[in-house]
């Protein structure tokens, strides 16, 4: 990919810090720098700020059998490459945090703390995240030493909620149990009046040991379990979970399977966008542009279910290609069906456009300031609404998106016009979100030329123990990344997921700030994120 | 993409369909798993191995098979692997005992099917029954994927229209009639689970919705999940599928408020 890229970053660090890095290894899209533990803060700082890399994930893996220490791997994402600065904890139980440079580090370390007992020492936030309060100290599951079926002892204790205090500052709780058909988590807002002074989001209420559980499976098992890891965003998360296993196994699927992956990756987009669209609408007290976009995503649903078997696409990928085919018959049935639902969105979206009130409340809601969205590491929709430009397509193409990369200087312009303009508020989303839909459309029209090869190819009987691999993919939310290690026998060593609610939750905190309470629901629709996802 | 010139849909066109039954599951839906032989005991080996839910169970008694739909998230890997097993595109019929969602591989009926129109108006009268004009429902995740809420949430739009038949949705538990759980449990819903149980006016009725609430699914039964539903609190209706379609999710509901008639709660 870009190799050249890759030598030139992997120089500028090894010159910088050359007696600092004991090892150096570059393969495909990643280059893997070996550090010792105190000087690790510095050289992340400096890749940070000095390279101007993203903080893409921050993975931990028991390795004491092996090696003799916990590892923790740093990746950085910039140009399409993935640098991973990796590190040892050896006999301690505590590593140096970088919280405080990289500030979205935090959250990752916290999860560290919980789940494999390592203290980041200068992390501000000693609370614990994943776990609950009423878990016991001592249980860290992700230690290789802990049972996947041990049940845990509840203890009473409560939760430190950040205090807000003053005259007239009152506390609404809301949740686990909300009062739609969503998912479960706990807001907590300090009020002055109507306006939201302070919003503390307390998650992991749907916490089910998916990474540790995988590691108990078979790897078409993990298959299935990464489509459940949040049920609308199954294509994306299982590509890119088939994706690390077919770089591991060092295999190149066929490419109508990668159209294929493609295709419904984008179907999936559409059906998703268009019921977050619904809910905007529903939320910015419109029922009557609801209703219509939900028939549309009700059709959309049905599409799927034709070429898929299954309303929400599983069962669409497998380890080497794809389950499904898309035939003849298919791709008439997917023209015609997409080019009736693209008449009808515009009209919708035209509707909606018309309507001063809707417009009215979802401009200037929900604003993020870019540099929040830059320093909190955001990705997705919720990253491209202030402007920061994005794409997992586009910069580390994967399936066969490197086919519709290509853009005339004159369009490129225009894109990056577009972007310094976006202001990061409900209305920008709303934008996006349908320009994505009408762009995912020509990109399904455009792949429908499938090429004759098989469907899947196969991958080796046996793949090489401790071998690992970053697989990646763009869901309607933003960047999913999955980091696989394989260990003896097939079987998954540690599974690390990442998905875009991950990054882009604690940017909710932050974007209702200037808002009063009515806005939530209209702010947290607009963002769209999954509890599932980030809880895992 | 071309343009087809068509009704609009901003007009005031009637959406909600009449009769589902035909129209919505297509012939391609991955649906219930049927046996079309015996498993002959290399097969059942084989299908015990593959199945990653352990839905799949062999009776040594009668050297037969049985499948556990509470259990099965319907991948259809098992189909792959043996001859003696075909998935249908039928959905699984929801059961108010758990025994009642596993099949067999010994021949048996099944229950007769009934369009979504009827299944709707019959369980509009029981509900005029019982709570004079209509049911109210709290869905509560319990740690779901987020597949089943798509699917509950697509009873409320105006192709099936649950508001016709009086079923409707509230914000608390305090209304409800009806507990609507998905997901598996997980242990941080546990007490949220058991509190919104115990804030839920009496009579009421708890239905367990999709594989992972039934059995706790592929998240099983683990350290982070309780592996069910019924774990937690009495579960009355189990609506297997992974997710259920809209329409079973009615005949979940008509199953529940038949039970209530029986026990007298």
């Amino acid at each position: 990919m870009n190799n050249t890229n890759l030598e030139n970053y992997a120089k500028e660090i090894t010159d910088k810090f050359s007696n600092k890095i004991t090892t150096t290894y570059q393969n495909n899209d990643e280059l893997h720098l070996n550090v010792e533990l105190n000087d690790m803060p510095k050289i992340c700082d400096y890749v940070y700020k000095n390279l101007n890399a993203r903080l893409a994930t921050i993975i931990c893996s028991d390795e004491q059998k092996n090696t003799g220490g916990f590892v923790i791997r740093y990746v950085f994402e910039k140009d399409g490459a993935f640098i991973f600065i990796i590190v040892s904890t050896g006999q301690g139980l505590s590593f140096p945090s970088i919280a405080l440079h990289v500030p979205a580090a935090t959250l990752y370390e916290r999860e560290i703390k919980d789940m494999f007992g390592l203290t980041p020492t200068g992390n501000p936030d000693t609370r614990s995240l994943v776990l609950h309060e009423h878990w016991p100290d001592e249980i860290f599951p992700l230690r290789k030493e802990f049972e996947l079926e041990t049940k845990v002892k509840r203890q009473e204790k409560e939760y430190p909620f950040l205090r807000v205090q003053g005259e007239g500052i009152c506390e609404i709780p809301v949740g686990p149990v909300h009062a739609g058909i969503i998912e479960p988590g706990h807001f907590r807002f300090s009020i002055l009046g109507e306006n939201i002074i302070n919003l503390e989001t307390r998650l992991f209420y749907t916490h089910k040991g998916i990474e540790k559980l995988a590691e108990s499976m078979k790897l078409d098992e993990t298959l299935l379990l990464s489509e459940r890891i949040a049920g609308d965003e199954s294509v994306a998360n299982s590509s890119a979970f088939c994706q690390a296993i077919e770089k591991i196994a060092q295999v190149d699927i066929p490419k109508r399977a990668k159209k294929i992956r493609t295709i419904f990756g984008e179907l999936e987009r559409i059906y998703n966008h268009v019921g977050t669209l619904a809910g905007i609408s529903t939320d910015a007290s419109f029922p009557f542009g609801a209703a219509r976009l939900n028939i549309l995503k009700e059709r959309l649903m049905q599409l799927n279910e034709s070429l898929s078997g299954n309303r929400i696409l599983f069962g669409v990928n497998r380890i080497g290609g794809v389950r499904c085919d898309i035939t003849d018959e298919n791709k008439k049935l997917i023209l015609e069906t997409l080019s009736e639902i693209a008449y009808d969105f515009d009209k919708i979206i035209l509707l909606l456009k018309s309507k001063s009130s809707f417009m009215d409340r979802l401009r200037g809601t929900g604003a993020i300031p870019k540099k929040i969205a830059y320093d909190l590491g955001t990705v997705g929709i919720v990253a491209r609404c202030v402007g920061i430009d994005v794409d997992t397509r586009r910069d580390h193409p994967y399936g066969s998106y490197y086919l519709h990369n290509h853009k005339t200087p004159q369009e490129l312009m225009q894109h990056q016009i577009e972007m310094e303009k976006r202001t990061g508020d409900a209305l920008a989303r709303f934008e996006i979100r349908v320009q994505e839909v009408r762009d995912s459309f020509d990109i399904i029209e455009e792949s429908l030329n499938l090429e004759n090869d098989a469907l899947f190819t196969s991958i080796p009987e046996r793949l090489e123990p401790f071998r690992s691999s970053l697989g990646w993919a763009e869901s309607h939310r933003g960047q999913t990344l999955h980091w696989v290690m394989i260990g003896e026998n097939n079987s998954i060593f540690r599974y690390k997921i990442r998905t875009a609610s991950f990054c882009n939750w604690p940017v909710i905190e932050q974007a209702v700030l200037n808002d009063i309470v009515p806005d939530f629901p209209l702010v947290n629709k607009s963002l769209d994120l999954s509890y599932s996802g980030n809880d895992l | 993409m071309i343009k087809a010139v068509r009704k609009g849909i901003v007009g005031n066109g009637v959406e909600t369909i009449k009769d589902l039954a035909n129209l919505l599951s297509s012939k391609n839906y991955r649906g219930s798993v049927i046996f079309t032989a015996e498993p002959t005991n290399d097969q059942r080996k084989m299908l015990e191995d593959i199945c990653p839910t352990k839905a799949l169970f062999s009776i040594k008694e009668n050297n037969a098979m049985g499948l556990d739909n509470g259990k099965c998230i319907m991948c259809g890997y098992c189909s792959v692997v043996s001859e003696a097993i075909k998935i249908s595109n039928k959905p699984v019929i929801p059961a108010k005992i758990k025994s009642q969602i596993i099949d067999y591989s010994n021949p048996q009926t099944f229950p007769s099917e009934k369009s979504y129109e009827q299944i709707g108006n019959e369980l509009k009268e029981k509900i005029q029954k019982i709570f004079g004009r209509s049911l109210a429902i709290r869905q509560v995740d319990a740690g779901s994927c987020n597949g089943c809420e798509i699917e509950i949430t697509a009873l409320n739009n105006p192709i099936y229209d649950i508001e016709r038949f009086g079923i409707h949705f509230v914000a608390s538990p305090r209304h409800a009639d009806v507990l609507l759980v998905t997901g598996p449990a997980s242990r941080n819903m546990e007490i949220a689970l058991l509190r919104t149980y115990e804030a839920t006016p009496g009579p009421k009725i708890v239905i367990a919705v999709g594989a992972c609430a039934c059995s706790g699914g592929i998240f099983g039964d683990t350290y982070a999940t309780t592996g069910g539903i019924d774990k937690v609190v009495p579960v009355d209706v189990y609506i297997p599928g992974c997710p259920p379609r809209p329409e079973v999710l009615i005949q979940g509901l008509l199953l529940a408020v038949d039970r209530m008639i029986k026990n007298g709660k």
